[in-house]
């Protein structure tokens, strides 16, 4: 049953910030082995939609299914199958990149001497093991999403849910990340990311979701997305109606 | 069980990170001092209680005692707003840790806020066993009084802190605090009701009820099987409720919470006065600089709390020894009153105005080196938004004092706010080195301090003292030639050395800030390990 299951099952989402509804009635569902990319201007409720699904904020109405389980009742088997890229002030600064992927393999239930090969592992292949004692506080904004990358691989999860995944990293390591990820996505593990980097998510993602104001306003298989524009660039402005001319002001 | 070994291997990674590269020799001595005290305690403790011929004393004094200890445990960080370390919630809910093992670490964390009643007990605990005339149940005693203490600690921290968490509840929640710790204060203050109302709590005829009568009675001896099933009862209500509190929190959303008490419509036109006042008495980019400050301390929950606490805990905790008319602690209180309550206002606003000016915008702290304006000013800036809250403080204090009609007179005002002149010329110099060299993050939306970083406290621990020292030498002058010109000649010394010193603090602050601005902005944007301390 799970395995037939969506990966991510939302009906009727909203999530009241006092009288303004950060996410206002959400539905959306995406299939197993997908690599879903939801979109939205600033302030457009991804990030409350993401942390719902991570379990940090809970909803005010509707229900979420991860994987066929529901949040939050099942929260605890749904977390174990689940990999996070989440904001970055959710890392542990004063770790080393390894010590802190050694960490979460053990709070994912890896025992220490396989948390730490793995670590050592990941380490490599993400290319931050050529200062294994840099601080986690010392990284640049890259290495801290790399890291973060490298964490939420450690436990191989079935569903990946990603913050602005992207955000800082240079070409390379956009490049090595996008790599591991479509690998993951070859191997039957659903992603679901957010990015402010369009021309990631066109290249990456096989459905897209646009956001704004806290309701879907678009979803559908990228081909679909784009249709008649040149890009998807194109389609998520004409999509939230702000094709008008920059405007510029008299003294600027 | 690999979760919590994680966990605590994850804090303990941190912390060596984090210590050597933060004088760790100079936190090792002080630390080493305040809890050698504490062990000096906990020594006394074993040798009193291991003499036979003691026990008359002890069984008068033990109920009291461990009354007092739960106070210290329980209600003192609640009013000094520092409820020790405690796991970050925020970053361990993502993970599949269930409820029950960081509730568990929770209650270990709870040591933190209590160390010191630790080791007292300890002394207490290993002295009575020695004791050939106390029976052996001190052990069990105590353990199971340290256990409702951790226990009924988790309980009491996060209701506070998820109350302190939403606006308006928040300041209703804090008068009744306030109102809490008047309570016992006034009462012990209106003579004759006095006896009575302690017995109650505290002497060998209290009511046997209590944890703290139940464990004396278990250490003592005295009706063992009742007095361990009180402590139980006590220990498993205090489970419920923590573990009731605690999950409450682990489900509590704090942007929710405080988007519900947020008005939707304009700001009072009075508030905006307020924060326009610096730049119309000054011109930019002070003023500028100083209204920023403005705006954020007032935002600021942290803030807030300390300056409400500042002026109100200072009244109400000292206002009743005023009342108590005989004796000398009663007669200096009434001489002292104003000045006393306006040094504990400054060492409790001192937290976020003096010793880390900068952890509290730390996202502004890149700002400041950036801009075209010298950190001299900006550091200037930070000092007068931080003598203007003074200020009112003291002045609300005064008001106070006034409706109070208290015995106030020219000479005690000039006395007062002479004292808390140089006081704070000292704290500012000190201070300013401090933010520089100690630069730590803080969360400013936390009303409740978590801990304070070891380094930073062991510093104040020494510091205090030395700034203390001018004041002390001006009543030492009062003293020696009994008068009261020699106090005020004194303090117009200081005054001026203060002022030599804080130009000199000032340009060293500066330079260091120069010199040291990398490692300061990375201090400052390091956030914490599973634990936050």
């Amino acid at each position: 049953m799970q395995g037939e299951a969506p990966a991510i099952e939302i009906r009727d989402l909203r999530k009241l910030y006092g009288d303004k509804a950060a996410v206002d009635g959400l539905t959306l569902t995406v299939p197993q082995g997908c690599f879903f990319g939801f979109l939205g201007p600033n302030g457009a409720g991804k990030t409350t939609t993401i942390k719902m699904l991570m379990g940090l904020a809970p909803p005010t109405s509707g229900s979420i299914q991860l994987l066929g389980l529901p949040m939050p009742e099942r929260s605890l088997d749904i977390k174990q199958q689940i990999g996070l890229v989440p904001d970055e002030s959710m890392l542990f600064d004063h770790l080393t990149g390894g010590e802190f992927i050694e960490f979460v393999g053990r709070i994912y239930g890896l025992d220490r001497a396989m948390a730490r090969a793995r670590a050592d592992e990941l380490l490599d292949l993400f290319e931050l093991g050529s200062s294994p004692k840099k601080l986690i506080a010392e990284y640049s904004k890259g290495m801290r999403k790399r890291v973060a990358m490298a964490a939420a691989l450690i436990h191989r999860p079935k569903l990946f849910l990603m913050d602005e995944p992207f955000e800082g990293v240079d070409a390379v390591g956009a490049r090595l990340m996008k790599d591991i990820l479509l690998d993951q996505v070859r191997h039957g593990a659903t992603i679901f990311l957010t990015s402010h980097v369009l021309e990631v998510v066109e290249r990456l993602c096989e459905r897209v979701g646009i956001i704004h104001e806290g309701k879907l306003i678009a979803e559908g298989l990228m081909a679909d997305m784009r249709g008649t524009a040149a890009t998807l660039e194109d389609a998520f402005v004409r999509a939230l109606g702000m094709e008008h001319a920059a405007e510029t002001l008299d003294w600027l | 069980m690999t979760q919590i070994g994680a966990i605590f291997w994850a804090q303990w990674r941190t912390l060596y990170h984090f210590y050597p590269r933060r004088g760790v020799a100079w936190s090792a001595i002080v630390g080493f001092i305040w809890y050698g005290l504490w062990t000096g305690a906990a020594i006394v403790m074993l040798r009193v209680f291991s003499n036979p011929s003691q026990i008359p004393v002890i069984r008068i004094a033990l109920p009291g005692g461990l009354l007092l200890m739960f106070l210290y445990w329980q209600v003192v960080p609640l009013m000094l707003a520092t409820t020790g370390s405690s796991l970050d919630l925020r970053k361990l809910r993502a993970y599949p840790i269930p409820d029950s093992q960081l509730f568990s670490i929770e209650v270990l964390l709870r040591v933190t806020a209590g160390i010191e009643m630790v080791l007292v007990l300890i002394g207490i605990t290993i002295g009575a066993l020695l004791n050939p005339a106390l029976p052996k149940w001190s052990l069990l005693a105590t353990g199971v009084y340290i256990t409702f203490n951790l226990i009924i600690a988790v309980g009491l921290r996060d209701m506070m802190a998820r109350l302190l968490a939403r606006k308006r509840i928040r300041e209703l929640v804090f008068f009744l605090l306030i109102l809490g710790a008047a309570l016992p204060q006034l009462v012990l203050a209106r003579q004759g009701m006095v006896s009575p109302q302690l017995r109650l709590l505290i002497t060998r005829d209290n009511w046997q009820g209590w944890p703290w009568a139940a464990a004396s009675n278990l250490i003592l001896g005295i009706r063992l099987a009742p007095s361990l099933a009180v402590l139980c009862a006590w220990t498993l209500g205090a489970l419920v409720f923590s573990r009731w509190q605690f999950s409450r929190t682990l489900a509590f959303d704090s942007d929710a919470a405080n988007a519900r008490g947020s008005k939707s419509g304009g700001r009072s036109w009075w508030i905006e006065w307020f924060y326009c006042l610096p730049s119309t008495l000054l011109k930019d980019p002070l003023g500028a600089l100083i209204e920023k400050e403005f705006r954020f301390l007032v935002r600021s929950p942290r803030f807030r709390l300390v300056f409400l606490m500042g002026f109100t805990f200072g009244l109400v905790i000292w206002l009743p020894m005023v009342f108590v008319p005989h004796g000398p602690l009663g007669e200096f209180f009434v001489r002292n009153y104003l000045t006393v309550v306006c040094v504990y206002s400054l060492m409790l606003m001192s937290e976020v105005c003096f010793w880390n000016a900068f952890g509290f915008d730390r996202s502004a702290a890149q700002f400041y080196f950036l801009a075209p304006v010298s950190f001299t000013r900006v550091m200037a800036g930070k000092n007068l938004t931080a003598l203007f809250f003074m200020l009112i403080e003291i002045v609300m204090v005064t008001t106070v004092c006034i409706l109070l009609r208290m015995p106030l007179d020219a000479r005690r005002f000039a006395e007062a706010y002479s004292v808390a002149a140089v006081v704070m010329i000292f704290l500012f110099s000190a201070g300013n080195l401090l933010s520089i060299r100690q630069a730590r993050g803080v969360n400013p939306a936390n009303s409740f301090r978590t801990g304070a970083a070891g380094q930073q406290q062991a510093t104040l621990f020494a510091v205090y003292p030395v700034t203390f020292a001018p004041i002390l030498l001006a009543y030492l002058a009062r003293y020696a030639f009994g008068s009261q010109a020699a106090l005020f000649v004194v303090l117009a010394i200081d005054a001026i050395g203060g002022l030599i010193v804080y130009r000199v603090a000032l340009d060293s602050a500066v330079q260091t800030a120069e010199r040291t601005r990398e490692a300061m902005i990375a201090a400052l944007s390091a956030g914490d390990g599973p634990i936050a301390d």
